[in-house]
C-alpha cells in the first residue's frame, strides 16, 4: 500500500512536469501565431494606406512615364496587401470582398498602362481614391480592438467563427461590396462570361429523370446495366442538371447531364487498369470513334497526354474555312491504356460554345517576327480568350530556340492586333 | 563439340543477341507518350549526344527535336515519331543499360547517359556535378512512378501539394469527391476572390480543415493522385464551385448562406 502510495505520488508529480511542458509549448506557439497574425494584420492597414496614396498621386499626372511608374506601383502594391489580406482569419466574405477589390485596382492599373487609357484610369480611380479613404477609415475603427486582444488567441479565433453581423467588420464588409458593384461593374465581355459559365443560353426543352438515364446508356451502352442513382442539382445551381451515380462490377463513377436539352457535362469511370497497354493508335482511334458516335462531330484532336494507367485527349471546335481550333470549346477524354475504354469525359467547355464574332486578320512575317535564333516549326489558326475574356482570333506558333537543349516555346498572337496574348515554355 | 554443347552455345548468343535488340515494345513512341519505352529512347538518344535533356519517360518537345535530328542524320523519314525502322537503328548504333537506367531513376537521381563516359561518372551525387550535359542540376528528383505528365502550367509539385490537400481532406470520400475538392481549389485559382497561386490558396488561414489538423502532412495515395490529375486535365464534378462543407460538422453559419450546387458523399458543394 506504502509503495503504491509512492507511485502515484511519483506518477502525479511526473504528470505536472509534463503537462506545464505541454502547456509552455503550446503557449509559445500561440504566441508565435499570434504574432504572425499581428504583423499580417499591421502589413495590411500600411498597405492599404500606402495603396491609397499611390493612388492619389497617379492622379496629379498627365506625363505618361511618370504616370506608368504610378501605375507599376499600384499593381504590385495591389498584389501585395492581397497576400496580407489572404493571411488575415477575418471572416471569408471580408477577405473574398477585400480581394476582389483590390484584384480590380491592379488589373486596372495594368491594363491601363498597356492600353494607354488614362483618361478611363482617372474617371475610374477619383472615385476609387475617396472609397479607399473612407475604407482606411472604417478598417482601422474595425481592428483597434484587435490590439488589445492581450495575446489572447480565442479571441482571433472566435472572430472567424463570429456571424458577420454581430463582428466589428459589418460595416467593412457592407463598404466592400457597395464599392465592387460600383467602382468595378462587370464589363460586357466578363457578364458574357459569366453568361456562358452558368449555361445560361441552353434552351432546349428540359428533360426527365428518366430521359437522362436513357441518354447515359446511350452514351456508355458498355455499362447500360449498371446500377444507378440520380439526384438533381440543388435548387441554388446556377444551371439544372442531373446527377448520376452508378456501380458496375468493379466500375464505379458518375455523369452529370443538363436538365435542358440532356447534354453531358461531364463523366468519370473508376476502375482498376491492367498493366498490359493496347497501342496508341488503338486508343486514339476508339476516342475519335466516341467523339463521333455521340455527335461531338467538329472536333479536331488538339492535345494528347500518355500516364501510368490512361491516355489523356483535347479536341477543340473547328471554326471557319480556315478550320481554325476554338480552344474554350474543347472535349477532354480520358482513355484506359488497357483496353481502350471511356474512362472520363468533360464536355462542359464545349456545351458552353463561344460566340465568334468576325475579326479581321493581318499576316506576320516571321522573320521579322522572331529574332535570328528562332525556327518556327508549326503554325496554326486558333481562337482563345485574352486578358479581358475577349475571344480573338490568334496565331499560335510553336517556336524553336536554335540552342543545344532546342528549348520550345508557344506564342499566341493576336490575328488582329499582333498583341502577344500567350508565351510560354513547352517541355 | 558435343550437339547439347551447341545448342547450348547457340542459346547464350542468341539471349546475348536478344538482350541487345529486343528493348522496345512494339509500340511507336510519339509526343505525349510516357514511360519504359520513352525511357529507353530519351537514353539512347542521349548516349548518341542527341538529346541533353533530363531522362524522365516523358516524350516531350526536347526528346521530339532529338529524335528528328537523329532520323535526319541517319537518312530515316524525319517524323519525329519512334516507330519500327528508327527504333531498329537506334540500337544497333548506341547501347541500353535497362537496369542502370532504372536504378537511378527509382532512386529519383540525377543522372545522364552520355557514350564513352564511364556510368560512374554520369549519376550525381548530391551537391556535385555530373555528366557533359548542360543538365546540371544538384539534388533527387521525383521518379517514374511518383512522376505524371500534367498540362502546361502545372509542375510537379502542383500536383504533389494538390493530392496532399486532396487525401487530407477527402480520403474517405468517392472518387468523384475527391476530383471535385481538387477542382475546387483550380477554381478559386480563377477567381478574383482568392490569392493567385495553388499553394497560397490550400494555406490561406481557416480555410482548410486538412491545414488546420495537420492531416494534409499525410503521404496521400495513388487514388488522391489520380484524382488530382483528372482535375488538373479539366475535370470538375463539383460544376465551379468555389466552396465545400461537412454538414454535419460545419459550424459556420455563413457557409450554410452559400448557394448550393449539389451533394458528394459526405460534402456539399457550394458557390
Amino acid at each position: 500500500m506504502r509503495n503504491f502510495a509512492y507511485l502515484l505520488g511519483l506518477f502525479i508529480v511526473i504528470l505536472g512536469f509534463v503537462s506545464f511542458d505541454l502547456f509552455t509549448q503550446n503557449k509559445q506557439l500561440e504566441r508565435s501565431v499570434f504574432a504572425a497574425q499581428t504583423r499580417d494584420l499591421s502589413a495590411a492597414t500600411e498597405k492599404l494606406s500606402t495603396l491609397h496614396s499611390t493612388v492619389e498621386q497617379s492622379l496629379l499626372f498627365q506625363d505618361e512615364k511618370a504616370l506608368n511608374n504610378e501605375l507599376d506601383s499600384i499593381w504590385r502594391m495591389s498584389s501585395d496587401l492581397r497576400k496580407s489580406v489572404a493571411n488575415l482569419p477575418i471572416q471569408p466574405e471580408v477577405q473574398n470582398e477585400w480581394m476582389r477589390y483590390l484584384g480590380r485596382i491592379g488589373d486596372n492599373a495594368k491594363q491601363a498602362a498597356q492600353t494607354g487609357d488614362y483618361e478611363n484610369w482617372r474617371n475610374k480611380m477619383t472615385t476609387v481614391a475617396a472609397n479607399l479613404h473612407a475604407f482606411a477609415e472604417e478598417w482601422n475603427t474595425a481592428t483597434v480592438a484587435f490590439y488589445e486582444n492581450d495575446g489572447d488567441m480565442k479571441k482571433w479565433s472566435t472572430n472567424h467563427t463570429t456571424d458577420l453581423s454581430e463582428s466589428p467588420f459589418m460595416n467593412v464588409s457592407k463598404q466592400l461590396k457597395t464599392y465592387n458593384e460600383t467602382d468595378f461593374p462587370l464589363t460586357a465581355s466578363e457578364s458574357d462570361y459569366e453568361k456562358k459559365r452558368d449555361l445560361q443560353h441552353i434552351k432546349d426543352e428540359k428533360i426527365t429523370k428518366s430521359e437522362a438515364i436513357k441518354k447515359f446508356k446511350n452514351f456508355f451502352p458498355n455499362i447500360d446495366d449498371a446500377l444507378v442513382t440520380v439526384t438533381k442539382s440543388s435548387d441554388d445551381a446556377p444551371y439544372p442538371f442531373y446527377h448520376i451515380q452508378y456501380i458496375h462490377g468493379s466500375k464505379i463513377g458518375y455523369a452529370d447531364i443538363t436538365e435542358n436539352g440532356g447534354h453531358l457535362l461531364s463523366f468519370l469511370l473508376e476502375r482498376p487498369v491492367k498493366k498490359h497497354p493496347l497501342s496508341h493508335e488503338e486508343i486514339l482511334n476508339t476516342a475519335e470513334r466516341f467523339m463521333k458516335k455521340v455527335g461531338y462531330s467538329d472536333v479536331k484532336l488538339s492535345e494528347s497526354r500518355e500516364n501510368h494507367e490512361a491516355w489523356h485527349f483535347v479536341f477543340s471546335r473547328v471554326h471557319g474555312e480556315d478550320e481554325a481550333l476554338v480552344y474554350p470549346d474543347s472535349i477532354q477524354v480520358k482513355v484506359a491504356k488497357d483496353n481502350a475504354e471511356i474512362l472520363g469525359v468533360n464536355a462542359m467547355e464545349y456545351i458552353q460554345e463561344e460566340k465568334i464574332t468576325a475579326q479581321g486578320e493581318v499576316p506576320i512575317d516571321w522573320e521579322e517576327f522572331f529574332s535570328d535564333q528562332v525556327s518556327v516549326e508549326e503554325m496554326k489558326k486558333i481562337y482563345t480568350a485574352n486578358k479581358n475574356l475577349q475571344l480573338r482570333k490568334c496565331y499560335e506558333v510553336i517556336a524553336r530556340l536554335n540552342n543545344q537543349s532546342n528549348d520550345t516555346f508557344r506564342i499566341v498572337i493576336d490575328a488582329e492586333t499582333h498583341e502577344v496574348i500567350k508565351n510560354e515554355k513547352l517541355n | 563439340m558435343s550437339l547439347k554443347k551447341i545448342v547450348l552455345f547457340i542459346l547464350i548468343l542468341s539471349g546475348s543477341f536478344a538482350s541487345h535488340t529486343i528493348a522496345f515494345s512494339d509500340q511507336e513512341v510519339q509526343r505525349g507518350a510516357f514511360g519504359d519505352d520513352v525511357v529507353e529512347l530519351q537514353a539512347r538518344l542521349q548516349y548518341l549526344s542527341f538529346y541533353h535533356g533530363k531522362i524522365d519517360g516523358k516524350f516531350g518537345y526536347g526528346t521530339y527535336w532529338a529524335l528528328r535530328n537523329f532520323q535526319e542524320q541517319y537518312g530515316l523519314p524525319v517524323d519525329g515519331i519512334a516507330g519500327q525502322k528508327t527504333k531498329e537503328k537506334l540500337v544497333n548504333n548506341s547501347d541500353f543499360d535497362r537496369a542502370f537506367v532504372h536504378e537511378q531513376i527509382n532512386a529519383g537521381n540525377q543522372f545522364t547517359y552520355y557514350g564513352g563516359i564511364p556510368l560512374k561518372d554520369q549519376v550525381k551525387k548530391s551537391g556535385t556535378a555530373a555528366g557533359t550535359g548542360s543538365n546540371k542540376e544538384s539534388g533527387k528528383g521525383s521518379n517514374l512512378t511518383d512522376s505524371m505528365q500534367l498540362p502546361p502550367g502545372y509542375s510537379e509539385q502542383d500536383l504533389q501539394i494538390l493530392a496532399n490537400a486532396v487525401y487530407g481532406e477527402a480520403r474517405g470520400e468517392p472518387y468523384e469527391g475527391q476530383v471535385a475538392v481538387a477542382a475546387v481549389i483550380l477554381n478559386r485559382l480563377e477567381s478574383p476572390e482568392f490569392p493567385d497561386t495553388i499553394s497560397e490558396i490550400i494555406f490561406q488561414p481557416l480555410a482548410f480543415t486538412a491545414v488546420a489538423d495537420g492531416q494534409i502532412w499525410l503521404t496521400p495515395n495513388e487514388r488522391a493522385k489520380q484524382a488530382v490529375l483528372d482535375a488538373i486535365n479539366g475535370w470538375d464534378p463539383s460544376e465551379n464551385a468555389l466552396y465545400y462543407f461537412n454538414p454535419v460538422t460545419a459550424t459556420s453559419k455563413w457557409i450554410w448562406s452559400r448557394p448550393q450546387i449539389k451533394q458528394i458523399g459526405e460534402h456539399i458543394f457550394c458557390l
